[in-house]
């Protein structure tokens, strides 16, 4: 015991102070936290062979994209909870703003009734699909390596959720104005058996069971997330704003500010991944692998939205050129 | 047109379950991480939450919240209240961020698995929100102690001990893992946030509140009641589970979880809030004793969400009960006892005064946990600290890896609970412990508790020094008496002595 070093005073985490600057308060609240990747062999403190332990060690710990030090990710916008809520607090003025002019308007009142069918069958359906997103995004909170990482998808799920909310609001005023176009009654339906919906329900149903941590990253923040932007936020907001639709634009919008978001995580953690040899060939094979499915859903949602005839290529064009910048 | 109210629109937003077709329902929900207990997804369409909320109200109200909570933080940066309070003080700050604020981390874990595979769509919009709240709490405990690093390096323990082999880092893991980290979105929602949060955190987040107002720290006051505001909100996600259990035949399954739930959490709260109530809190500042706070919040309010929810009370209510008596003061014991191998410096608190208090709390307490304090005072006042710590191995409950101990003295009554299972003696702490392992064997059979490993020749060199380098103790950390044995100077016969000592 004598021979033990003597410590310094610290003014920062142990785990950060070899770095030479000042820690964030990002930095601070957010970096290593998940302790069950510290063992290898046994992500919990119990039996090792609980098929819990299983799916951890296969999913996570087995996964074919491997870095030797996931805790170096950083989000480059460096979000932690109280600035999400900031952020989001004022997002969700602008939206309630929106909400509250375009009602006091008599907004709906002024929609045709073509317009208000086809949202009755593209639009308001889209609660599943966000959720379906909020979820993804949910598994890999718990999934990934890296607190870093699941932090960004935290917010990401939340986000998600904001956008069904958006939807649910929306859907029940339509019911208001158009009672007799099955809104808030037919939903289901449409998302499990219009054509329309059918690839992205296919798309997400299988990506949803991708459960590698990386594979589930690559499928919902490379071809599925991009392919509902570019698609629907896009696609659909376009179609609104030849229909008289001016509210459905803006909410669009106000959405795909969230993914600017995403999108630049998501090329940090692939950034990440590509300096490590192999990472890029599974990536890419991975993507060859989605893409298809995703490019049909595309295809079948677009080929539906009135007055867009270009929504389906600039769409996929657009995915495309996301992942190729990004090296995919 | 008006704005919609929320009730407008609210049962759309949490009407999103489909049948899926490409995939299978199994595969899409596998029951490894959704544990329905059998309840097909049309039935868990009855869940309801019943503390509802949306996310603009969300982002809203948690802005203020912070706002609030670390605007109080600033505005008290630069007062005294840290460097003038008790060093018993300072060992709960200490001992409550190190086994809580990763903790809360790894309870977002559980939440993100209700939010991915709970089979209810309320339950699982709940959960985000769930979820964020506890990104909140993770990142509030450590934000609030990073700032006492500089002061203190047994602060760094607030994000560093889940990541150690320190024992209690252990035991709270074990029971973490067992009540969520390591189980399915069902079991999460009755095991941590019906058990664990609705029954427990009160102890630690509403009675150590009250205790740090007591004693002039309002940012800890502030940053705990704070979370406790988010913790009883997403606590009532396990209620309408169980609700739908019970209503599809599956009461004795749900009756297991609560059960086995609660007696791991008992014994979490009971080391952990237990001596900072009854002891490392100064005396003058004390709300009420462990065991009275217990009784109103467990006994009194927890009991009542049991029955009325249709469950019955488990099996071992009475024996918890009377552990309320003694299993904490046993605990402190303990801790006090191999203090070398803590991160905080817990506080004897056994003066003359404290001694007076604790009798008159816990009735024949100088008669037996007071015979062994007697010993270690006599040592310390003989000036033989080296008397007072140990020179042998505790034994460790194999549940929950806490050193088996009870009631010294007068009241002898410690007592190994052994088991014999596939070969290997396991032993626990009580008919409780011993219970919960019986009902899943094959989840603990494998564990090793520090003891366990240090026997089994894991832990080199086999010395005192050998096993606090594996628990990651270096010696600027170690915890020692929280006041320098000061307290044992209100012993000495002749007060001219106490300057001598």
């Amino acid at each position: 015991m004598t021979d033990t070093p003597i410590l310094k005073p610290l003014k920062t985490w142990s785990h950060l102070a070899t770095r030479r600057r000042k820690p964030s308060e990002y930095e601070i609240v957010s970096t290593n936290l998940h302790y069950t990747t510290d063992n290898p062999d046994a992500p919990f403190e119990l039996s090792r062979d609980l098929p819990i332990s299983q799916w951890f060690l296969q999913n996570r710990n087995a996964s074919p994209v491997h870095h030797p030090d996931w805790n170096a990710f950083r989000d480059p916008d460096e979000m932690v909870y109280r600035t999400y809520n900031m952020l989001q607090d004022g997002a969700e003025t602008y939206v309630n703003g929106l909400l509250g002019q375009f009602s006091a308007r008599g907004h709906d009142a002024m929609l045709e009734t073509s317009w208000a069918t086809t949202l009755a069958r593209l639009y308001t359906p889209l609660r599943y699909l966000f959720h379906t997103l909020q979820m993804g995004s949910a598994y890999l909170v718990q999934i990934a390596p890296s607190s870093t990482i699941s932090n960004c998808a935290v917010y990401q799920s939340a986000d998600s959720l904001r956008w069904l909310t958006h939807t649910a609001y929306r859907t029940r005023e339509l019911a208001q104005s158009f009672p007799e176009l099955g809104f808030a009654t037919a939903e289901r339906q449409a998302w499990e058996e219009d054509a329309a919906w059918q690839g992205f329900r296919e798309l997400v149903e299988k990506a949803l069971v991708a459960y590698d941590w990386a594979e589930n990253f690559t499928a919902f923040n490379l071809v599925v997330r991009p392919a509902v932007e570019e698609a629907i936020l896009r696609g659909l907001g376009q179609s609104g704003r030849h229909n008289g639709d001016t509210l459905l634009g803006m909410l669009c919008d106000a959405q795909l500010a969230d993914t600017q978001r995403h999108r630049r995580w998501t090329a940090a953690l692939v950034q990440m991944a590509l300096t490590q040899e192999g990472n890029q060939e599974v990536l890419k094979g991975w993507i060859a692998k989605w893409e298809p499915l995703a490019d049909a859903a595309i295809d079948a949602y677009c080929a539906a939205l009135p007055d867009a005839p270009d929504a389906g290529s600039q769409a996929r064009s657009a995915v495309r050129a996301l992942r190729s910048i990004l090296g995919l | 047109m008006p704005m919609l109210e929320r009730a407008d629109w609210y049962d759309i937003a949490r009407d999103t379950n489909w049948t899926p077709k490409y995939v299978s329902q199994e595969a899409l929900f596998p029951d490894v991480m959704t544990g329905a207990q059998g309840v097909p997804m049309a039935q868990w369409q009855s869940y309801d939450e019943p503390y509802k909320t949306s996310y603009p109200e969300y982002v809203r109200v948690q802005r203020e919240k912070d706002a609030g909570a670390y605007s109080v933080k600033a505005a008290l940066e630069r007062s005294n209240i840290f460097a003038s309070a008790d060093p018993g003080w300072h060992s709960i700050l200490k001992a409550h961020y190190g086994s809580l604020a990763v903790g809360e981390y790894a309870a977002m874990s559980g939440e993100a698995r209700m939010v991915r595979f709970g089979q209810a769509p309320g339950m699982r919009n709940m959960a985000t929100f769930g979820m964020l709240d506890e990104n909140r709490h993770a990142q509030l405990q450590l934000y609030y102690p990073h700032d006492l690093v500089s002061k203190d390096r047994q602060f760094d323990w607030a994000q560093k001990a889940y990541h150690t082999n320190e024992w209690a880092a252990i035991a709270v893991r074990h029971t973490l893992d067992d009540l969520f980290m390591a189980r399915s979105a069902t079991e999460t929602a009755i095991m941590l946030t019906f058990a664990f949060e609705t029954g427990f955190t009160n102890m630690q987040f509403l009675g150590l509140a009250a205790d740090a107002a007591e004693t002039g720290d309002y940012t800890f006051a502030s940053l705990v009641s704070s979370i406790q505001t988010d913790e009883s909100r997403h606590a009532q996600i396990g209620g309408p589970a169980l609700e739908v259990l019970i209503a599809n035949g599956r009461k004795a399954e749900a009756q297991k979880l609560v059960d086995v739930a609660i007696a791991r959490t008992w014994r979490l709260f009971a080391i952990l809030t237990g001596p900072s109530m009854d002891y490392y809190t100064p005396i003058e500042h004390r709300k009420q004793s462990f065991k009275e706070f217990m009784q109103e919040w467990i006994v009194g309010q927890f009991e009542r969400s049991l029955i009325e929810l249709g469950l019955d009370l488990p099996w071992y209510w009475d024996k918890m009960i009377a552990e309320f008596e003694f299993q904490h003061h046993a605990y402190h014991l303990g801790l006090w006892f191999w203090r070398k191998t803590l991160w905080w410096n817990p506080a004897a608190a056994v003066t003359p005064e404290c001694r007076a208090w604790l009798e008159e709390k816990y009735p024949g307490w100088n008669d037996t946990f007071g015979k062994c304090w007697d010993v270690i005072t006599d040592n310390l006042l003989a000036g033989r600290e080296d008397l007072t710590h140990p020179e042998t191995l505790p034994v460790l409950c194999n549940m929950s890896q806490i050193p088996i101990c009870a009631i010294p003295g007068n009241g002898w009554n410690v007592k190994d609970y052994p088991l014999d299972y596939e070969g290997r003696t396991y032993h626990f702490n009580s008919e409780i412990d011993r219970w919960v392992f019986e009902q899943d064997p094959v989840r603990y059979r494998d564990h090793m508790s520090l003891v366990d490993r240090f026997l089994a020749g894991e832990i080199q060199p086999p010395t005192l020094a050998g096993a606090l380098a594996y628990m990651g103790l270096s010696p600027a950390e170690m915890g020692d008496d929280a006041h320098k044995y000061a307290w044992a100077d209100a012993f000495r016969p002749d007060p001219l002595a106490k300057s001598a000592a």
